[in-house]
């Protein structure tokens, strides 16, 4: 057992997290630090009956009733959906552990056990305690409950932890999941059913009745050893561990012969995302990006129309930030195949620039009619905001993508938001103009002219990009040409 | 056809090539032997302008392959699985690389039609991609994908290793026919110098970046490259 702690160590203590570029470190950290202060604030906050509960505005009574009506939304949401996407299945590497000389349930069990001291489940926990910690010295809350109520939180928590472990690389369980928040949601939102009655009567008979906590220990039991069993039938060096082989299927994708040149290309993108799990992820996540929107208008009244703005400009712009900001890396494993093939460079960053607005009109599409329904204001800077994101952001987004130099393992079971090294300073400066030029222009002209003026002339600056598309290609391509050779020798680099 | 001029790539203070001039005919099969680090990869990466070397200049007929593109219209390479792309099937690759040297669909299917044997109803009509191909199948793809569209110069990195012995001695027969019928250039390095001194007319030596022996193929050849491998 200590061996396999000390390896845990070593893989830890050398990951590129620790051992990357100082840039790369630091904002790592800044981010696992940040998240940790957030999930602090936003406990204190709640727990004190703070505004910070989107729905809610001024004080609110009861806190901890709130949470519990809300209960039923995060376990789905958060540790459910969010974590499915989030953390990988602890088994990837024990491969090489298999054939040496340790027990098979030692390496099962040691594997399984990490995984409760998973960043995401430690800032679950983070949360909860805070927050209890915060309505008790507000409130009078019977401590012994309130303690008992906390660790059958914390059973919950790892029984989804387990499950998540046990429907690994199960898309379609994930989908269903996902689809189920989003109609709990949508049912709320437009005040057609809530669950919060339900959710709250569930979770808050866990602080009533103590001897609530016995459901979810039994559950939780159950879990565990279901998955041991599980590993314990399907882990033998060629199955469960062995890479799932899709079975390859053709396409068609004619439609996009109308593109002339760039089809070629287009259509290798296609198949990228039909084909692999990480693209795929990172492109439908950059979809649910449309729905980023709603937080700015139903907190209008709070932060402002500029806000809203802001919003939009990441509803429509959700592909280009997320799958795009990773252009070339998507091709970092044949980059150099690409490099040597009979094509020119600029026709081959050309394509990705037609990838990119596929994705800006999709969203914009689904957008329209989304927000269309609040009120043909919202309309109009919907439209705008897709076409500066069309006509100035896609750019600036490949531009950067000449520094990202990220490499990308397609076939790698990482998922998509567990991957460190996708953080950069280089791009994560050049995202900053991508935001505060058009809210710049939009708040300074909409102050004076109001706010369709001020739409326009922000969607006026995307049409203009589009127009000089070409001679922003051939600026861009200078860039890449210069930095070709160092992202062939960073995308050569092995982890 | 290539023309290699005072071409040096230094890493940190360490020269891992240095060569002063190197220039291969047109059609010749050019061998190239080396240990471990001596700078087979980098001196072919430098030709196909994948590393930027420290000074000197390629020129591959005629391009400074650092200055223009155009040397890519006639040449191919295979080096690695980098050269591979991995969520695609083999027939949807070929296509590809098909269509970006101007061979139409049919034009693809009937120069696949050579390599039946080769493939071994292993790769065409299967339902994989080249990621859940073999890694000996995968190299079959890479190097088959390289001969389409008639290049004027091929590049084949260890096009031998991790092959079946059926395998390599095709493998040798169809590198052996670019130069004799198609008069293309072809530039192969292997560890192994019974294979490499089989196709090529002109062998190399590279020790640490330096070129040690430059010979044209005879019958002594195999002899003398053992003994000199054989004294280190």
């Amino acid at each position: 057992m200590l061996q396999l702690i000390k390896l845990e160590f070593k893989s830890f203590f050398r990951s590129s997290a620790l051992g990357g570029k100082l840039a790369t470190k630091i904002f790592m950290w800044i981010g696992y630090i940040y998240i940790i202060f957030m999930t602090i604030a936003l406990a204190f906050i709640h727990g004190s009956g703070g505004a910070a509960f989107i729905k809610q505005e001024g004080d609110v009574e009861n806190p901890f009733l709130l949470l519990n009506s809300n209960m039923l939304f995060y376990i789905f949401g958060f540790w459910i959906v969010l974590r499915y996407f989030s953390q990988s299945t602890p088994v990837i590497n024990i491969r090489p552990l298999l054939l040496l000389r340790i027990k098979r349930d030692k390496i099962i069990r040691f594997s399984l056990n990490k995984t409760i001291f998973s960043f995401f489940n430690l800032v679950s926990i983070l949360y909860l305690f805070i927050f209890s910690l915060t309505i008790y010295s507000n409130d009078k809350f019977d401590l012994n409950q309130l303690i008992i109520w906390n660790l059958s939180m914390y059973l919950i928590l790892y029984i989804t932890n387990f499950l998540n472990i046990y429907i690994n690389k199960k898309d379609s369980i994930a989908i269903s999941l996902g689809a189920i928040l989003a109609i709990i949601y949508a049912l709320d939102f437009f005040q057609i059913f809530s669950f919060n009655p339900i959710s709250e009567l569930i979770f808050y008979t866990f602080y009533d009745i103590k001897l609530f906590i016995f459901i979810p220990l039994a559950i939780l039991v159950f879990t565990y050893f279901q998955v041991i069993n599980f590993f314990k039938n399907n882990f033998f060096i060629d199955t469960g561990l062995r890479k799932k082989v899709m079975e390859a299927k053709q396409d068609n994708l004619e439609f996009l012969n109308r593109f002339g040149e760039m089809s070629t290309f287009l259509r290798n993108d296609f198949r990228l995302i039909k084909r692999s799990k990480r693209a795929k992820t990172t492109a439908l996540m950059s979809m649910l990006f449309i729905f980023y929107g709603l937080i700015f208008l139903g907190t209008r009244d709070l932060m402002g129309d500029t806000m809203l703005f802001f919003g939009y400009l990441f509803s429509t712009g959700g592909f280009i930030f997320s799958f795009c900001a990773l252009v070339p890396s998507w091709d970092s494993q044949h980059y150099s195949f690409m490099m040597c093939q009979n094509i020119k460079y600029v026709d081959y960053i050309k394509s990705k620039w037609y990838l990119g607005s596929f994705g800006v009109i999709a969203a914009t599409l689904i957008a329209v009619p989304i927000y269309g329904y609040f009120g043909s204001y919202h309309v109009i800077a919907v439209l705008c905001c897709g076409l500066f994101n069309l006509g100035v952001n896609s750019y600036l987004t490949l531009w950067a993508g000449a520094f990202t130099k990220v490499k990308i393992d397609l076939n790698s079971f990482k998922n998509a938001m567990g991957n460190s090294k996708a953080f950069n300073s280089k791009t994560l400066l050049l995202t900053m103009p991508q935001m505060v030029l058009p809210l710049l222009v939009y708040w300074l002209v909409s102050k004076f002219f109001g706010h369709t003026i001020g739409c326009i002339s922000v969607g006026v600056i995307g049409l203009l990009g589009i127009l000089f598309k070409d001679v922003v290609l051939s600026i861009i391509i200078k860039t890449y040409k210069v930095e070709k050779y160092s992202t062939l020798s960073a995308y050569k680099e092995t982890n | 056809m290539i023309y290699i001029k005072n071409i040096t790539k230094t890493y940190n203070k360490e020269t891992v090539l240095e060569i002063d001039y190197l220039e291969i005919k047109p059609g010749q099969t050019f061998g190239l032997v080396g240990n471990n680090g001596a700078g087979k990869t980098t001196l072919f990466s430098t030709i196909l302008d994948l590393i930027k070397p420290t000074t000197g200049e390629v020129l591959n007929n005629k391009i400074n392959v650092r200055k223009s593109e155009d040397w890519k219209s006639f040449t191919s390479a295979f080096l690695d699985e980098s050269f591979l792309i991995s969520y695609l099937m083999p027939e949807e690759y070929f296509y590809f690389v098909g269509e970006l040297r101007n061979f139409s669909k049919n034009e693809v299917d009937e120069f696949l039609k050579q390599f039946e044997d080769l493939f071994n109803d292993e790769i065409l009509g299967g339902k994989k991609y080249i990621r859940d191909l073999s890694k000996g199948n995968q190299k079959k793809v890479g190097i088959v994908a390289a001969l389409i569209g008639n290049p004027k110069v091929v590049v084949l990195d260890e096009p031998f290793a991790n092959l079946d012995p059926t395998t390599q001695i095709r493998l040798k027969k169809i590198i052996k026919n670019l130069s004799q019928k198609d008069d293309v250039t072809v530039l192969v390095s292997s560890h192994d110098l019974q294979d490499v001194t089989e196709v090529s007319d002109r062998i190399v030596l590279l020790e640490k970046g330096m070129i040690i022996k430059d010979i044209k193929k005879t019958q002594k050849t195999l002899k003398d490259l053992e003994t000199y491998f054989n004294k280190g």
